[in-house]
Parts: C-alpha cells; structure tokens; sequence
C-alpha cells in the first residue's frame, strides 16, 4: 500500500470496471443471448432405449438360428421370453456340451441354464444391456449431430441430458421453421434398393401393382413366394387425393443403408428437384450385377426403418448402375429433397426417438421482447435515478454511480463467464427472464444504497460529525445489508438447481446482480463518499 | 434535507392483534380463492401445446375456432394477446394424452389456419414461412438476379421479416433496401403471402410437465427451509418461524390475487414467487436488525416497545426502498410486453404485500410469541432456567459482530 490507500483503491475500481468493459463491449458480440431472445428452436428429446433392446434381441434371436445351423445343432425353435430373454426348444439331450460352447462362444457372459426336456433359456445381463442403451444413446446423439450439421445451423447445442442421460438437449439458434428440423430430428431413414418379384405373366416393364392387398396377394394365386414381401407406397393423385398400392418385393435387399457412401440434392434431367447418391465401392459392384439382370424391369426404392418401410419409387431400370445413381420422380421440393438427403447422408437413428419438450421462438418475437425489455429497464433505472437525485441530492449522483456501475458488472460477467469457464460448460446467457432479473436487480441494489444513506442520515441528526457519521452509517448498516442480499440469494440458488433454461438465466442474473451490488454500493459508494469528506470543510454539511 | 417520514411514531404493535386478526381473514379468503377459481396452469405443467400467431389483418376469433374444430383439433383457448392493434392470437391445446404424441399439433394447427393441407401448401412458398435457404432457392429463380444477388437480398428478406414479424402484401417488400420491381412482380407471380406468421411455439409432454411441477414444488419448499435455516442461524429459531409465517401469508395472498385475475401459471412465474420470498425476508430481516441491535442497547424496555421503535426508525428506508423496487417491477408489468405480464404481475403485488407483511405480521408473531414464552417462563419461575435466556445472550452477543 502507498501513502494514499484511497488512491490505491480507486485504481482497483478502474481495473475492474476496465475489466468489465473488456467482457461486456461491443454487447452484440460478448452477451451471449438465449433462445427466447435470439430466435430459435429448443428440443428434448428421450431416447427410447428399450426399442434398442428389442433390436439387439431380435438380432441375437436371427443370428443365434444361423449360427445354430453351421454348428449343426439342431433345434426347434428360439422364441423370445420376457424382455431381455430367449428360450431355445426342442434340442437334443445328446448335443447339451455342444450347446454349451456355442453359447458360450456366440452369448458370453449371458446367463444361461438348462430347463430340462431340451429347452434352455439365455437372458442378458444388466451390464450388456447398460452398454447396448448407452451406445443407442450415442449413435443417436451423433447421428443427430450429423444431420443438424449439414443443415447449417450457427452454434448448435446437441448434447446429452438428464440424470440417466438418456435425453438428448438440442439447442438450433435462429431456427424459423420447427416442423422441418423436428422431421430430420426425429426419422430415421435407410434407404434399400429391392428387386421386384413379378407375379405370373406380367409384363416386366410396365406392370404395376393393382390397389390393395389381397388383390396383389390373389396375382399369386393366394400365396406369396417365400422369399417375397410387400411393401406399401403412397401415390398422390391429381385431385389430391392418396392411393395406397403394394408391392411385392424381395425380402433381401441388392443395397442397404450402411452402402451408401454420399447423398446430395440434384436435379433430374427436366430440371425438378432429385436426389443423387454414391455407393461404396464393394456396393457398387453388386448394384452393377443387379441393375444388369434387371435391364428392362423395375426395382423398388424403399425407404424407412426397421419397423416401418415404404417405396418411393420403383423406376424401370434403363441401364447398368454402378455406384452412382439418382432418385428422382419422387413429387420432391428442394426442400424434401434437401431433407432427404441430409437423412441418408447421416446414416439412420438406431432407436426409436420420442420428443418432450418443443419451443421455437420466432426471431422477430425475441426482437421486440428485447425492446419491451429495454423499456422497461429505462423506465425503471430513471424513475430510480430522479428519486435518489431529488431525495438524497449529492449522494444521489453517488448511488446512481453505484448503479450504473452494478449494470455495468452483470454485462461484464455474463460477458465474462462463459469465457473463463468455457470448459465447465457453462454457458451464461441472457434470457428474457434475464432482463427480468437485471431490471429488479436495479431496484434490489438501490436498497444497500438507501440503508446506508438513511443510516447516515439517523447518525448526523443524532449530532454526530459527518466523517462519524458516514463511518457508523456506512459500518451499521452493512450486516443488514449482508442479511438481505444473503436471503435473496438463497431464494435465487434454488431456483437455479431446479430452474431449466429461461429461468435459470433470471437465477444466474440475479445472484450476479447482488454480489455485484455488495461491491458497488458498499465499497465503490463508500470510496466516493471519501472523495467527498476530502473536499469537505469542518462546518459544512453533507449533502443526503 | 428532503423526508417523507419525519421522525414516525407509531403505535404498530398496540394494535397487533387487531392487525394479525385482519391478515389472517385477508390469507383466509385467498385460500377460499384458490380452492373455488383454482390456478391456471400454463402448458408448463399440464403438458401441451400453445402457439402465438400473428395475423397481417384483425383476425377472426370465430372463424380461427371454427377452422380449429373442423381440423379435428377440438376446442383450445383462443384469445388475442398483447396489443390489439398487433393482431396477435394466443392458442392453446391440453396435451392429448401419451397415446398419439407422434401427431404434432403444430403442424395441424397451422394447416388448419392458413386453410390447406400441409403437403401442398398449394404448391407455392408462402413468404411469411421460407426460411433463408428457401427464400435464397426461390430468388435463386427469379430472372433479374444472379445467384450472389439472390442469396443476398434472401437475407435481407429475412432480416426485414425478423424486424416486421409479418408480410402483409407483396407491395411491403418494396422498401426493402435491393428489392427491385422486377423482383417484386417475378415474386408475386411465384409466391404467396399467407394470412400469419408463426411467433412462437412450444410442446411440453405430459411426463415433463409433472417432473417441472415436482421441481417447483421443490424449489419453493426448499427456500423456505433455507429462509428458516438462515434467520435460525442468524436471529432466533421462534423469529425464524415469524419470518415464514409472513413469507407464507405473501404468497398466499399473492397466488389469491393471480388466481382472481386469471394470470397464467409458468415457469417465469414460478421464479417471480421464488423472489418474492427472497425480497419479503429481505424486508424482514431489515426490522429484525434493527431490532436485535436494540434490543442490546435498549436493554430492560419492554420488546414490543423496542419492536415499535425499530419498525418506526426504519419506516424510512422501508417505504423508500419499496417505493424504488414497485417502481421498477411497476415498469416492467407495464413496459415489459406479453411475456413478462404474469411475472411481472406476481412482484408489483408481492412488493406491496411483502413489505406490509414485515411490519404487520412479522413483528406482531415476534412479540406475541416472545410475550407467551415469558407468561410461562413466570409460571415455572426460577426452578429451571429457560432456554429463552440463553439465546436472548446469545443474540446481544451476536449483535456487535
């Protein structure tokens, strides 16, 4: 410390207002403004793990049969049993060892026991199913950060959510239009290209389907081929109206989902919106045998996912395809198109997807809430300044320092706070509710300012000198004060645990409103006092 | 020097009883309120879906619900909301149930308002909808622009929308910095100009409107607690209770009143009940200080004298201070727009009230209280000290620090 600690203590208040300047200048750029006033959408998603169970017991159930078979067990059949269990029947007694290895070999570390009369049960064990959940939940969330990413939103959150962590938060800044963005988050979408079974007699390039099932089923003679399935497409007519149409199609598909390499929007040869797609090389190599055994029939183009599927299309195949091929004839906008291929692009989301929370604030909505908001500020902070300069007179222009400066803290440490804690992930931003908490935070700090000032007021009417007064007034009323802020803040911190979003920015404001105003209205109010008492001569009042 | 207050003295705490009685009906007949009117729930906690459109004319109340109903979407609330001449409408639907959360309300309410179905649109971009890649691809089209221009005045489209919230005629376009006739007729002939524009929207599920009434109820609870804990530590347990009990009477009162004039129950509003706790201890605690600081001094006077100076020495600051925040929340209800109309509603009472209750409830349970524990402390005389001496030690102890 110098010889003049007053001067010391008016640099500290310099730095730190420097400080403040620095976090919170230009505004536009430093105060990172939430949803409701930007403009934006906000999602919450849960991630249905269970319909990720039933995937993987569907796919053990499949591949345990096959596996079975090229071991040479014989067996009768595998049936589910509960949730997260199988029962395989109808084994020989003589093959149990066998069994056994298999199982141990294919199951590991799933429980297994024998029933007795050839029947034994597997079911999977907690971990497993913990590990099959928190992969569903990733893919999903990276499947879902792909697809935002080609849309071209600026400072997406996508991240996960909620104490199990089966909730996906996505935060889309400048969002206008939900449906769309609510459609890429939540369909899935694999794309399969399927041979066409004909029926007998029919003319391979121009046959399509008659309406409805049975009278495609009846083309068969009443039976499907085994190898056969259909599938359903939905074809808009002229008068607006949808015709629903099955196709019989192959049950294996030529191409799947995971061979495809790339998907971009495109135009087809009379300029309407298309969708091309690249193949991996291994794919291509089995789409050019396909399309050329095809030559001259249709293949269907079916898109969906694993419990819901449809065609799109079914073009006559023209020519030999080999790994790059166009989707067009779809009724497609550049939008659906667009859409479509960001959805194949990112690959499919492997569960099922349920939305809990939606909100989308058009950006002309935050606009004028940000102008209410700031005339309501005004109109506070003035009718709050007139009072104090009229009432208190000097010490007024004191306490309106006092309060500039408190305003100006919040800006710099909103500004401030996500640069120094970046990592933590904290984010403070500025939220509608935030402005709520600025503007009371104007008539919550002026209340330190008025108990000082009566204070003193109390002290000089009991006679005392100005210095003594300022000293008790300013040492007096300082545990009130403490008192007070103390309380608002307990209030404000449980409202920031249990808050969500909006109103944990008015929690957030609020708290850093009230520190904030423990250092404006005590100390930098108590500093400028001193500058005062300086100039002050014995005989002279104060002017409160 | 200026004073509203020239050195008061008022006689509060003679007429404690008589105010505790009147305070008592007062919370008394704001729980009638609540049981008869009940609260409005926002879509927070009941689930559902609500949505804020702006019409570029007067919209038809009648003619938006019957598009509602015919759209199968039943009979929501519909009202206009914030400043008449703003033509804006208020929509708001209970959740349907767990059953068919897949269907989006949105999308069929919109439909249902801008009169086609959602797959058509009647084939061309609606410019009150594109966002700005489609209104790029649509200008992208027109004759008169080169691909950079295109994308370019897009965004000036977009930025003059975000401004104006709604097109009303393509005519509007006009003033837009870059926009040329040229532009204007190749748009008129290409694109539509729907009757609204969406504002904002928001879908709760049913599960997270429970799990957000839980959190409240929390949080609320747990401020109390807090409130308790903190005069507990710093006053005295019995003052503590004083505290809440004014607490509890500021918030009943308050909700009476939200429920009589039908505000709507959010999540903002939920954090402007949360202050309102913090700002009435606040209040409180301002007398409390003072009285435990006179109790020291002043000591052998009688408490409710000593109550009756502290409230008089600090009226001053009292009626000052919650002048200044009424005048702050006072301008946020009036100036603040639509959606801070209920929070901001919940503080210009809850200030009043607030600061009422620190002087009229508060003080009065205080001293009631402390003269019950004496009677008994006279009754029991002398055998065994009670435990109101002991902390009357403690807080003159307490007091200098």
């Amino acid at each position: 410390m110098s010889k003049n600690p007053l001067a010391w203590k008016f640099i500290l208040i310099a730095v730190v207002i420097g400080v403040a300047f620095l976090f919170s200048f230009p505004p536009k750029e430093r105060i990172n403004l939430g949803l409701d006033l930007k403009g934006g959408a906000h999602y919450l998603m849960q991630v249905q793990t269970e319909t990720a169970i039933k995937f993987e017991m569907d796919r053990v159930q499949n591949s345990l049969g096959q596996r079975f078979k090229t071991d040479g067990i014989g067996y009768q059949a595998i049936l589910p049993a509960g949730e997260a269990a199988l029962e395989i029947r109808g084994t020989s007694p003589d093959q149990r060892p066998e069994i056994r290895t298999t199982l141990e070999q294919f199951v590991g570390g799933w429980e297994q026991e024998s029933l007795g009369e050839g029947t034994w049960r597997i079911r999977m064990p907690s971990t497993y199913r913990s590990q099959v959940e928190l992969e569903a939940v990733d893919t999903t969330l990276a499947t879902i950060r792909k697809r935002i990413d080609s849309l071209g939103v600026s400072d997406p959150i996508i991240q996960k959510s909620g104490i199990d962590g089966k909730r996906i938060l996505v935060q889309l800044p400048g969002v206008e239009d939900p449906t769309r963005v609510k459609d890429l988050l939540k369909n899935p979408a694999m794309l399969e290209w399927k041979e066409v079974t004909y029926p007998p007699g029919a003319d391979p390039s121009n046959w399509g389907p008659p309406a409805g099932q049975d009278a495609v089923i009846a083309l068969f003679g009443g039976v499907l081929p085994s190898d056969t399935e259909l599938f359903a497409q939905r074809i808009d007519q002229p008068d607006g109206t949808v015709v629903e149409v099955w196709w019989p199609l192959k049950r294996v598909s030529v191409v799947a989902g995971r061979d495809l390499r790339d998907a971009r929007r495109s135009q087809d040869e009379w300029g309407d919106p298309a969708v091309s797609f690249e193949l991996t090389q291994e794919a291509g190599k089995r789409f050019e045998v396909a399309t050329r055994e095809n030559l001259g029939r249709r293949m269907a183009i079916v898109l969906g996912d694993a419990n819901n599927k449809e065609v799109l299309s079914a073009p006559t195949i023209q020519g030999v395809i080999r790994d790059v091929g166009i989707i067009q004839g779809g009724g497609f906008t550049i939008q659906t198109a667009d859409d479509l291929s960001i959805k194949l692009r990112s690959g499919a989301i492997p569960t099922e997807v349920t939305i809990l929370e939606e909100r989308t604030v058009g950006p002309s909505l935050g606009r004028d809430s940000i102008r209410s908001g700031l005339a309501a500020g005004s109109a506070g902070f003035l009718g709050v300044m007139l009072f104090m300069l009229l009432y208190y007179r000097m010490s007024g222009v004191n306490a309106v320092i006092a309060l500039a400066l408190n305003i100006l803290f919040v800006f710099g440490a909103l500004g401030a706070l996500p640069f120094l804690f970046s990592a933590a992930g904290i984010r403070a931003t500025l939220t509608l509710p935030g402005i709520a908490g600025l503007i009371l935070v104007v008539g919550m700090a002026v209340d330190s300012n008025v108990l000082i000032f009566e204070r003193i007021r109390e002290e000089l009417k009991l006679g005392k000198t100005v210095r003594s007064a300022v000293d008790q007034g300013f040492g007096k009323a300082f545990t009130t004060i403490l008192d007070c802020n103390i309380t608002t803040v307990i209030a404000a911190v449980f409202l920031s645990v249990y808050g969500t979003g909006p109103v944990r920015g008015f929690a957030v404001t609020l708290i850093i409103g009230l520190i904030a105003s423990m250092f404006t209205a005590v100390f930098v109010s108590r500093q400028l006092f001193e500058l005062v008492l300086l100039r002050i001569r014995p005989d002279q009042s104060l002017s409160i | 020097m200026f004073q509203i207050l020239k050195d008061p003295h008022f006689d509060f705490m003679g007429k404690r009883n008589l105010l505790l009685t009147v305070s008592f009906v007062l919370v008394l007949a704001a729980v009638a309120v609540l049981f008869v009117n009940g609260l409005n729930l926002g879509i927070e906690f009941t689930g559902g879906t609500e949505l804020q459109v702006k019409y570029a004319d007067t919209p038809d109340m009648t003619e938006i619900r019957s598009q509602l109903g015919a759209a199968g979407l039943g009979t929501p609330l519909v009202t206009t909301i914030g400043d008449p001449a703003g033509n804006e409408v208020y929509i708001r639907m209970a959740s349907r149930g767990s059953a068919d959360e897949s269907e989006d309300p949105t999308i069929v309410v919109l439909a249902a308002l801008r009169g086609v179905s959602p797959e058509s649109r009647g084939g061309m971009d609606d410019l009150n909808i594109e966002d700005e890649s489609m209104m790029a691809a649509l200008l992208r089209q027109a004759p008169s622009l080169t691909d950079s221009q295109a994308d370019d005045l897009a965004a000036v489209v977009l930025e003059a929308r975000r401004d104006g919230a709604i097109f009303k005629t393509h005519q509007d376009l006009a003033s837009i910095p870059g926009m040329t006739p040229e532009v204007i007729s190749y748009l008129s002939t290409n694109s539509t100009i729907g009757p609204l524009a969406l504002r904002s929207q928001s879908y709760i599920g049913p599960a997270v409107g429970q799990e957000l009434i839980d959190k409240a109820i929390i949080a609320i609870i747990g401020s109390l607690i807090g409130m308790l804990v903190y005069i507990w530590f710093r006053f005295r347990l019995q003052w503590g209770f004083a505290a809440v009990a004014a607490l509890a009477h500021d918030t009943l009162l308050t909700l009476g009143l939200f429920s009589i004039f039908n505000q709507e129950m959010s999540l903002p509003v939920v954090a402007a009940f949360l202050t309102l706790v913090g700002y009435s201890v606040n209040d409180t605690v301002v007398v409390f200080d003072r009285i435990r600081e006179n109790l020291g001094s002043y000591r052998g006077k009688d408490l409710a004298e000593t109550v009756n100076l502290s409230i008089n020495q600090t009226l001053g600051r009292t009626v000052i201070t919650s002048g200044l925040t009424w005048i702050v929340v006072l301008s946020l209800f009036l100036f603040g727009g639509t959606a801070l109309r209920s929070f901001s509603f919940v503080l210009t009472i809850g200030v009043l009230v607030g600061t009422y209750s620190s002087i009229f409830v508060a003080s009065p349970i205080v001293v009631i209280w402390q003269g019950y524990l004496d009677r008994r402390k006279d009754r029991v005389t002398g055998a065994q000290q009670p435990s109101g001496d002991r902390k009357a030690k403690k807080v003159r102890r307490s007091k200098t620090g």
